[in-house]
């Protein structure tokens, strides 16, 4: 379908004698935001530094937009726009001085290009202020700004949202997946804030300990874990309990465990009708838990090997 | 090349780094030149003041008596023929040969700051030109352009000459111009004896000559444009090996201290010729000071010091280059 614009194949890197990556290899398309999840340490940032060319892979294939990084360096950087950890400019110097510096770096860039980004990473009033007087949120847009300077077809975020605050983080997505479906650019984010990856990302590589774990569509990997219940009941009426759900068609995978809880997945519409029934039967319903299963449970589950059990919703 | 080059120059610039500089020349010189307006008091106090005629005139004649003797050996006679005819001519042409004029003052100047605080000053402007960068993290915003790394480091030295260039000739206009308030701007054209060669251990003065002060100043201060441009290659390779500004500050001056006390202590240990430190006293070669260690002279020093300055950069190359950045 799109072009991909990143392509990963057998990333490995050690340092000081200790393999930090292990094999790592994925590809990012054109117009698609691409999650990159992993906990602290995991080795996001390891591999984002050889992704812009910081450090160099001990083994492995980098190619952006058909060029490799290893050999064509010039030619595949130039498609690369990037936030590597924080987005530390010259703080000495104000917003406007800091775009311009890189853009006479990059060669390609105009007057107006610069003003359409500072009016998209809305800095217009305080562009002409000493980057030492930004606040962390206005830091994070103009390091976007300088980014997206040269129109790249690949944007390298890592960690963006740390220190914005929830609205920055709302807008942050919208301008992320604007400029993913809209500009067709291929956005590659790491992040351990594993509830606004799954808000802000079409695919995602979860990586742990320098490999990564589970690819896929972010949808996808959500159906596996949606619709969970867990019930609670006396102990006396629990058999009958299982009784009757296990009568019911739209119940599925019921579990009883020895603690008086049946864990079952179901539709969390219908958990109303099935505790008519189970009063109806007599049943005596303590509790009724409704699990929202998020990337995090996903994510917890892929990584430790239990299911979370964070994100439950009393019903 | 020209825009990388313009940035960093921004930088530079913006960073203040240039300023400092001009303002330690701007509240130093004038502390200089009063010091020296001082001692010339003193001396003109105690010699009285119209007396320098008398002098020279004594002076004089004690080269004459010398000469006649006829034990000294050829060279000598050369160096005291040539001594005799510029005190002659001092005499003739009414010129106080110790009175401070603004040129003169700045020959001294260049003769006491070249080993010690002309350098200082191309340290403040180099030692954190590359670490500054890896410390405030803008260097993963700089390597990650589309530009090759030997270019983003070449920019940086061309930045670091030309301000070492501007510092040593905005060190000759304020020297001259500040001093020139005190002891006025005359003595562009007054002669000087240069020419001194050292043979083992001993002055050769027998290719000495008289120069007009102002083609001596020319060599001088260019001389002291060498030793900065040595010692900004040496700060750079530290800023790029030192991640840390203030340790890059202090290495240097530790090196260059050490520098200044070794060619008092190190007459008899030879192998200190090679050290960059104890080479930067190159315009003691023109006013024919020994050297402080023996086998050293003005190729000598310009040898070690071009050998340093080239090893520096080439290491501050291959490192900048191949380095992980994390
Ligand atoms: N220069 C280094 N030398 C040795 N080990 C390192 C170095 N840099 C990183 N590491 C190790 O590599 C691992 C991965 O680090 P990395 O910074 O890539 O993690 P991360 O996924 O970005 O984590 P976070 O979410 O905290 O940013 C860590 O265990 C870290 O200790
Ligand atoms: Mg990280």
């Amino acid at each position: 379908m799109s072009e991909v614009v990143l392509s990963v194949s057998g990333l490995q890197k050690s340092i000081g004698g200790k393999q930090l990556i292990h094999d790592i290899s994925f590809e990012v398309m054109a117009g698609e935001v691409y999650g990159f999840l992993g906990p602290n340490g995991a080795g996001k940032t390891t591999t984002i530094r050889m992704l812009v060319g910081l450090t160099r892979p001990n083994s492995g294939e980098i190619t952006i937009g058909g060029h490799s990084l290893q050999k064509q360096f010039i030619e595949a950087i130039r498609h690369v726009g990037s936030i590597v950890e924080n987005p530390e400019l010259y703080s000495f110097l104000t917003g406007r001085e800091n775009l311009e510096m890189f853009a006479r770096m990059s060669g390609t860039v105009t007057k107006e290009r610069i003003e359409e980004v500072i009016k998209q990473v809305e800095l217009t009033e305080a562009i002409d202020q000493k980057v030492k007087t930004y606040s962390l949120g206005m830091r994070q847009r103009l390091g976007i700004g300088q980014a997206l300077l040269h129109s790249p077809k690949l944007l390298i975020l890592d960690e963006p949202t740390n220190g914005l605050d929830p609205a920055g983080i709302r807008e942050l997505r919208e301008f992320i997946q604007y400029l993913a479906h809209e500009q067709k650019i291929g956005v590659f984010i790491s992040s351990h804030l594993l509830s606004e990856i799954e808000l802000m990302c079409d695919r995602v590589a979860i990586i742990n300990k320098g490999r990564v774990i589970s690819v896929g569509a972010v949808h996808d990997m959500m159906e596996q874990f949606a619709d969970h219940a867990h019930w609670f009941f006396t102990e006396q009426s629990i058999g009958k309990a299982v009784e009757v759900m296990n009568n019911c068609e739209y119940v599925y995978e019921l579990q009883a465990l020895s603690d008086g809880r049946v864990k079952c997945r179901m539709d969390t519409e219908r958990i109303g009708e099935l505790n008519r029934l189970l009063v109806h039967a007599d049943v005596d319903v303590l509790r009724i838990e409704s699990k929202t299963v998020t990337l995090e449970d996903l994510f917890l589950s892929l990584t430790a090997g239990t299911p979370g059990e964070e994100g439950e919703n009393h019903v | 090349m020209y825009d990388l080059v313009y940035n960093e120059s921004l930088k530079l610039i913006k960073r203040k780094r240039f300023y400092v500089v001009l303002l330690i020349l701007i509240v130093l010189i004038p502390l200089f030149t009063y010091a020296q307006f001082r001692s010339a008091e003193v001396a003109r106090s105690q010699i009285g003041t119209d007396d320098w005629r008398t002098m020279l005139q004594q002076k004089i004649v004690d080269t004459q008596n010398r000469l006649a003797s006829s034990r000294i050996p050829p060279e000598w006679r050369d160096y005291l023929e040539t001594q005799l005819s510029l005190q002659q001519y001092y005499l003739d042409h009414n010129i106080d040969p110790s009175s401070p004029g603004a040129v003169t003052f700045a020959r001294g100047f260049m003769d006491q700051a070249i080993s010690l605080f002309l350098p200082m000053m191309i340290v403040i402007l180099a030692v954190d030109l590359v670490s500054s960068e890896f410390s405030e993290g803008t260097i993963k915003l700089l390597l990650t352009r589309p530009v090759k790394r030997w270019k983003i480091l070449t920019s940086k030295f061309i930045t670091l000459f030309l301000f070492t260039s501007l510092t040593i000739v905005v060190s000759l206009l304020f020297s001259y111009v500040i001093s020139g308030i005190v002891f006025g701007y005359s003595g562009w054209t007054m002669p000087v004896l240069t020419g001194f060669t050292f043979s083992a251990d001993t002055l050769d003065t027998s290719s000495v000559f008289v120069l007009e002060q102002w083609k001596y100043i020319l060599m001088q201060y260019g001389l002291g444009w060498f030793v900065c441009m040595v010692i900004g290659a040496i700060s750079m390779m530290i800023s790029v090996l030192v991640r840390s500004t203030a340790a890059g500050m202090g290495i240097m001056m530790a090196a260059l201290v050490s520098g200044v006390i070794l060619t008092q202590m190190a007459a008899n240990w030879e192998q200190a010729k090679y050290l960059f430190n104890v080479n930067l006293q190159l315009t003691s070669y023109l006013a024919g000071t020994l050297p402080p260690i023996k086998g050293m002279s003005l190729p000598f020093s310009l040898s070690v010091l071009s050998i340093w300055g080239i090893i520096s950069m080439i290491v501050a190359y291959v490192v900048f280059i191949r380095q992980d950045v994390r």
